[in-house]
């Protein structure tokens, strides 16, 4: 399958299978600071119930002393971050795993994300190449939040970019 | 006029109390003096002892997700892959819409299954072998379920214990789109709360 010519410029021309290497570690360009707009929102909008994400005056009273950004809304985060380098050009996303939450974030606190290319390999399809990636995020104090590994279907420019 | 509006609103007014005040009686129906002090705690939730291995969860209310999820989802991650957004793009690659953002589908169904796993228990831990089974399209009713894998009472601190559960998220066909394993710290009864 091509793209017609128009559509293959909606992309960035070095995110394919191809531009990928084993081993290389990119640390990506923004960072986002989270707050109600993220973690409230999506704490609500997928119905997660847990008011520790939602209720401040009740948090007040904890150890943790006000709200917790929920970690799904951490790693999504992170993983959007690091998205442009990584899957613009990705037919599908595959899965994840050892996915940690090693740190709390809270609201004003900021990411930003990592990502090293685990594995690259062949897929059943050959226009298209398996690429294993691991994503760190980090907050402003240099504390890693998260850390996880995302398998995506990327595209070969060799079959995607001709025509 | 303005007399008129006045009496019309104070005529309904009364008659708004004469019914409820024949309400009250009919059914029986005193108003709480202190609703405070009268009122149950109508608790939700499942602690460490309420899991037993190999239980099944069918997680309520199911979400039917729309075009306005994802864009606003995708777009404030800042997800960017075009088939989360641009439907032509998405088309040209064989899809019927614009695809659901995977990572939305897993914060559905992990959403939905809170109530049930994790809401008063503790930290979520982790998430392992998550695969994505098929694409999702606006419109798409998600339902989720869980099995309780594993429990056992943590090292570091017996007042907690760690909890895993296999956890699926189906569509209106029963298809199977995401599977994935969570593990959660959950506390015990009668153990100081880690979260209200």
């Amino acid at each position: 399958m091509t793209l017609p010519p128009d559509m293959q410029k909606l992309t960035g021309n070095d995110s394919y299978f191809e531009d990928f290497e084993e081993g290389q570690v990119i640390r990506h360009a923004r960072g986002k600071t989270i707050e109600n707009l993220e973690n409230v929102l999506f704490t609500n909008l997928t119905m997660n119930t847990a008011q520790g994400h939602f209720n401040e005056h009740a948090m007040a009273g904890t150890p943790f002393g006000q709200r917790l950004s929920y970690g799904g809304c951490n790693f999504s985060v992170v993983m959007g971050l690091a998205s442009q380098d990584t899957c613009e050009n990705a037919i599908a996303e595959l899965g994840m795993d050892k996915i940690r939450l090693k740190n709390p974030v809270f609201h004003g606190d900021t990411v930003y994300a990592y990502s090293q290319v685990l594995e690259k390999k062949d897929a059943a399809r050959d226009d298209a190449g398996e690429v294993r990636f691991k994503h760190w995020g980090v907050n402003q104090d240099d504390k890693v939040v998260f850390e996880g590994e995302r398998r995506v279907l990327i595209k070969r420019k060799s079959h995607w970019l001709e025509g | 006029m303005i007399y008129l509006l006045r009496a019309d609103l104070a005529c309904g007014h009364i008659g708004l109390n004469k019914i409820n005040n024949h309400m009250g009686e009919a059914m029986g129906v005193e108003p709480a003096e202190d609703f405070r002090s009268q009122a149950k705690l109508r608790a939700r939730g499942h602690l460490f002892e309420d899991f037993t291995e190999g239980e099944v969860f069918h997680h309520h209310w199911g979400r039917t997700i729309t075009e306005t999820d994802n864009t606003l989802f995708s777009t404030l991650t800042l997800s960017f892959n075009p088939q989360y957004y641009n439907r032509e793009y998405a088309k040209a690659h064989g899809h019927k819409d614009t695809v659901v953002n995977p990572l939305f589908v897993f914060n559905v169904v992990l959403g939905l299954s809170v109530e049930d796993l994790s809401e008063i228990g503790g930290p979520f831990l982790g998430v392992f072998d998550l695969t994505y089974h098929q694409p999702v399209y606006p419109g798409d009713t998600i339902t989720a379920r869980s099995t309780t894998l594993e429990k056992r009472v943590s090292n570091s601190n017996p007042n907690n214990g760690i909890v895993t559960w296999h956890t699926e998220g189906f569509n209106q066909n029963g298809e199977r789109v995401i599977d994935y394993k969570r593990t959660n710290l959950c506390r015990k009864r009668n153990s100081e709360k880690l979260v209200p």
